[in-house]
């Protein structure tokens, strides 16, 4: 038996994990999807898929101030529906797939808390998304003569409000799906029902008067809505906006209470 | 005498109506190999995440070097390294990848070559942890249990499903650390004579006994440490069937 020194110092205040740390977690994670190839078929190929379905009658249509059906109405869908399928079934399904292997309980026995592999998988997600709204955009804008939208700051705004709330809501089905088949099925279920209240198939109209109504107040209707108001230069919709940044709070709240380790 | 690296006193920890943790008192002093030898469910799995914070006990106190794991968390992961049983990395990341981002956790890591080197993985540097043979991922968690230099290293059935050679290979790496207070948990017998300072009897979540493995043996009047593990504790330490399968 080797004996040590005697002092029996208290251990220092505990160093978090420095800002390289949570960086380096990021790239790792970057690195995890980008090595699964088939995983970037939903971020790059689904958008482009479904505008060039759409795409070609939409653009036809002129609705207001120069700018089509395909840039107030198809646009601000794929956009939504991007961010949706990265934010509420891919992320949380990496994270609980994570959970099940025991990833997640050793990184527990670290000093890495669950906010890095929460904030790094969240930062690969958004970054993923970007790049695949901008894939489709540059799609739209290259072969169908897309315009962009006549309130850039309202887009920006709006995007970013739709980003925190589908990620939000993904990090809630990751916190609370006890495993990755039903974080998948959680997710897919979130997705689709919102999606679906808020126009997802056939647009709002095809809905009946009260379901759209809500719809419009849920998280994919009102981030489709204000995306689109700012295609269309018609100004910001407060409540809406207002509405997704409380969603977007209080599920990311609930996200870190209820999450676990294991 | 210096403080013990692990203090345990009465711990209790039930999962609804099983009892895994019954009343389990130990110490462990600094710079010593403690053995933690019982069979399937005598609750040793349990101890160890009561011992690394990763439960709160029901009942007892734990601490480590002093600090309370599951108060303290954040202190006590900075001097404890924990190989869990079982636990995956991210599988698509390589040996060195995982290294860097585990040693990034800690203040004053030790460098990955060295890390590498002591657990013989400088020739998988850039292989990914889902091709890594079962003994080489073992390694590798031992390389990120000891990358921020812990002063205690837990480690939770390391040889369990190995070859014989890839467990001799296992054993060497752990006589190594000759710096940091080591708990070895395990069910193996001849992993614990060959590693352990000291081995502590675990059945139905307490401790049973607790001595050298010469004292154990004298104790029980046994021939050999197998024979003294079922007279102090009544029961018979069988292979698990990983074990079985791998020989």
């Amino acid at each position: 038996m080797t004996s040590q020194t005697a002092t029996a110092e208290r251990s220092p205040a505990p160093a978090h994990p420095g800002a390289r740390s949570w960086l380096l977690l990021a790239v790792c994670e970057a690195k995890m999807v980008i090595r699964d190839t088939a995983g970037l078929i939903v971020p790059f190929g689904l958008p482009v898929l479904i505008l060039v379905m759409s795409a070609s009658s939409a653009s036809e249509t002129v609705i207001t101030g120069g700018r089509t059906a395909l840039d107030i109405h198809v646009i601000p869908l794929v956009f939504t529906m991007v961010v949706g399928l990265i934010g509420v079934v891919n992320t949380p399904s990496f994270l609980s797939a994570y959970r099940r292997t025991g990833v997640l309980r050793r990184l527990g026995t670290t000093p890495a808390s669950p906010a890095m592999v929460l904030v790094a998988q969240v930062a690969v997600g958004v970054v993923q998304a970007v790049l695949g709204m901008a894939v489709a955009f540059g799609a739209a804008v290259l072969f169908f003569g897309a315009k962009p939208p006549i309130d850039t700051g309202a887009a920006l705004g709006a995007l970013a409000l739709g980003i925190a709330v589908m990620f939000a809501l993904g990090m809630v089905v990751a916190a609370v799906a006890p495993t990755p088949n039903s974080a998948l099925a959680m997710g897919l279920v979130a997705y689709l029902g919102l999606g679906a209240l808020g126009g997802m198939f056939g647009g709002k109209e095809s809905l009946p008067d009260g379901v759209a109504r809500v719809g419009e107040w849920l998280p994919f209707g009102a981030a489709v809505d204000v995306l689109s108001s700012a295609w269309a230069g018609e100004g910001v919709p407060g409540p809406q906006m207002a509405v997704l940044a409380a969603t977007a709070a209080a599920s990311a709240v609930i996200a870190a209470v209820f999450f676990r380790w294991e | 005498m210096n403080r013990p690296a692990i203090r345990v006193e009465n711990l209790r920890k039930r999962y609804g109506d099983t009892v895994a943790v019954d009343d389990l008192s130990l110490r462990v002093e600094q710079g010593e190999v403690l053995g933690i030898l019982g069979t399937n469910g005598a609750g040793k799995t349990t101890t160890v995440e009561l011992i690394a914070g990763l439960r709160a006990p029901d009942g007892g106190r734990v601490t480590v070097m002093g600090l309370d794991p599951w108060r303290d968390r954040a202190a006590v992961r900075q001097i404890l390294g924990v190989q869990l049983q079982e636990a995956q990395l991210h599988d698509a990341l390589t040996v060195a990848e995982l290294v860097d981002l585990y040693r990034s956790f800690y203040p004053a890591p030790r460098p990955r070559d060295e890390l590498l080197e002591l657990v013989e993985l400088t020739k998988q540097r850039d292989t990914r942890f889902s091709r890594l043979s079962g003994g080489q991922a073992q390694r590798l968690s031992i390389a990120l249990a000891l990358a921020g230099r812990p002063r205690v290293v837990i480690l939770d059935e390391l040889t369990t499903g190995l070859d014989p050679r890839a467990r001799r290979r296992m054993w060497a790496t752990v006589e190594q650390l000759t710096e940091e207070t080591v708990v070895l948990v395990s069910h193996a017998m001849d992993e614990v004579e060959r590693l352990c300072d000291r081995v502590a009897l675990v059945r139905a979540g307490r401790v049973a006994a607790l001595g050298t493995p010469a004292e154990l043996v004298r104790t029980a009047g046994a021939a050999d440490l197998d024979e003294a593990f079922l007279a102090l504790t009544g029961e018979r330490l069988g292979e698990s069937e990983e074990e079985e399968e791998a020989a």
